[in-house]
């Protein structure tokens, strides 16, 4: 297996436009969330989401919108180019060298949510007649095969809120492979529709108020969008081209519950974590920082507080552990790779991000996982898990890179 | 303006029978929701109604997920609902 290195990040996210300004605002807990409006719901009942912002949502779109493309392959675009850009490739890098694997919860929530609303109010004939390629999940992944020419695989992993992380992960594992000698890896995620939202709504997983992950009184998440891309290559390549190595990829687990769709199983995250322990030949003390799935429901964090000590100890004590959503929201099929990125900025600037808005110990979890203020602190790796509905697990692990 | 507190308990009653899909001759304040049947699905239901019925969003934290009788969740849904009531003021 060959060594698999990071060399590129970009992002889009309620927080601005690049990978920097993430994890800026996750360092200092500047929240991108937002008040929300739409037209179309009579009584929406929760009124914010991390959201871009109006200029940054003009930005990504463009003076005139592209005919064919949502906002969900225009985010995946915007955080590709900057991850390129930044990873130095140019035109000999793509072709069959390069894959793309970049997942999506929901593809492009917007031209269904108009077209249904204009059959139903209108029983209009004329609707888009671009529905189908601006829909499809994967959309995004193949408008950015499209942009740089890779032709190597193209991959559109559609597993809710695991699909950025496990994206990742498969890229991962055809460089380390040697199927592809770069991977432009992530997620993206445009579903801030209305017909969306109230769905969300009716499940009852979003908070009316305030994100408060591992908090006491927590009482949901915020529902958030963008995209999360990483550029991974084979450390060979990288060193070959004189590429800025901004750390090394060494751990993928990914495993489902098989259980219950929507109630996670925390033996299975546990599992999930080791797998990746193991794959990276890391042991849970090597580990200095954990990016939690944290959304801040009351399901999720009491069991991946369970799976957490079950891999790194009752105490919890040689590990921080944070979660960022209240920052840069829920971005489903993107806020593993957001997060990510997230976990990537902590590593490379040695601070643990904060949780925000927490307020109080939950008796049921006793966690406090750095609550409301970053906390510098010496780390060799982190880790960043992702626990979906469907009973999807992911966990990504990346290290400091040191020549061998 | 606040609905009096009779009401509002014959009311969810009325509620947690025909969304719970139990008969309202077997729902009693003390009975547990396990007994009735009453899943999680159910109460999504529930929270639907009482949206629809009072507006108020309910979404699920941990004194939702403290709730075992019927009277737990009539009192839950009870100050849920009063506190909309109150913001609504």
């Amino acid at each position: 297996m060959r060594r698999v290195v990071v060399t590129g990040q970009g992002a889009v996210s309620a927080c601005g436009i690049g990978a920097d300004v993430l994890t800026d605002a996750t360092q200092t807990g500047m929240s991108g969330v937002k008040s929300i409006h739409f037209d179309d719901l009579d009584a929406q009942r929760v009124k914010t989401a991390a959201r871009l912002s109006k200029a940054d949502l003009a930005q990504v779109l463009g003076d005139k919108p592209h005919r064919m493309r949502e906002p969900v392959a225009e985010y995946a675009l915007t955080a590709a180019r900057e991850a390129v850009a930044q990873a130095g490739l140019s035109e000999e890098h793509f072709g069959e060298a390069c894959g793309v694997s970049i997942g999506s919860g929901f593809g492009g929530g917007q031209t269904l949510n108009i077209n249904y609303l204009k059959l139903g109010r209108e029983g209009s004939m004329r609707l888009d007649p671009m529905s189908v390629p601006k829909i499809m999940n994967n959309a995004a992944a193949s408008w950015v095969s499209m942009e740089f020419g890779a032709t190597g695989p193209a991959l559109c992993l559609a597993t809710a809120c695991s699909s950025g992380s496990q994206s990742i992960g498969m890229g991962y594992q055809m460089v380390a492979a040697g199927q592809v000698d770069r991977c432009i890896a992530g997620g993206s995620e445009g579903c801030l529709e209305s017909g969306v939202f109230r769905v969300w709504e009716l499940l009852r997983v979003m908070t009316a108020d305030v994100n408060r992950p591992f908090s006491k009184d927590r009482n949901g998440m915020i529902l958030g969008e963008g995209a999360g891309i990483l550029v991974l290559e084979s450390l060979e390549s990288a060193q070959e081209r004189g590429a800025p190595i901004l750390c090394e990829l060494v751990g993928f687990g990914t495993n489902s519950d098989a259980g219950d769709l929507l109630r996670p199983n925390p033996a299975r995250a546990a599992t999930c974590m080791r797998m990746a322990l193991k794959t990276a030949n890391l042991a849970p003390e090597d580990i200095g920082y954990v990016n939690a799935h944290g959304t801040g429901t009351v399901a999720n964090d009491v069991n991946e507080a369970v799976a957490l000590r079950e891999v790194f100890g009752d105490d919890l004590a040689g590990v921080q552990i944070s979660a960022t959503k209240p920052v840069h929201g829920h971005a489903l099929g993107a806020a593993g790779a957001l997060e990510m990125i997230v976990a990537i900025g902590a590593l490379r600037r040695q601070s643990v991000p904060p949780t925000i808005n927490f307020t109080e110990v939950d008796p049921k979890i006793g966690l406090e996982p750095v609550p409301n203020v970053a906390k510098s602190t010496p780390l060799k790796a982190v880790m960043s898990n992702s626990l979906a509905f469907g009973g999807i697990n992911a966990t990504l692990i990346a290290k400091a890179y040191e020549q061998a | 303006m606040s609905t009096d507190r009779d009401t509002l308990t014959r009311e969810l009653l009325q509620m947690v029978a025909q969304e719970g899909m139990v008969e309202p001759s077997e729902i009693t304040p003390q009975k547990k929701l396990e007994e009735l049947d009453i899943q999680s699905a159910d109460f999504v239901m529930i929270l639907m109604a009482i949206e629809e019925k009072y507006g108020a969003y309910v979404s699920v934290d941990n004194e939702l997920t403290d709730v075992v009788t019927v009277q737990d969740l009539l009192d839950l849904a009870i100050s849920k609902i009063e506190e909309h009531q109150a913001s609504e003021a």
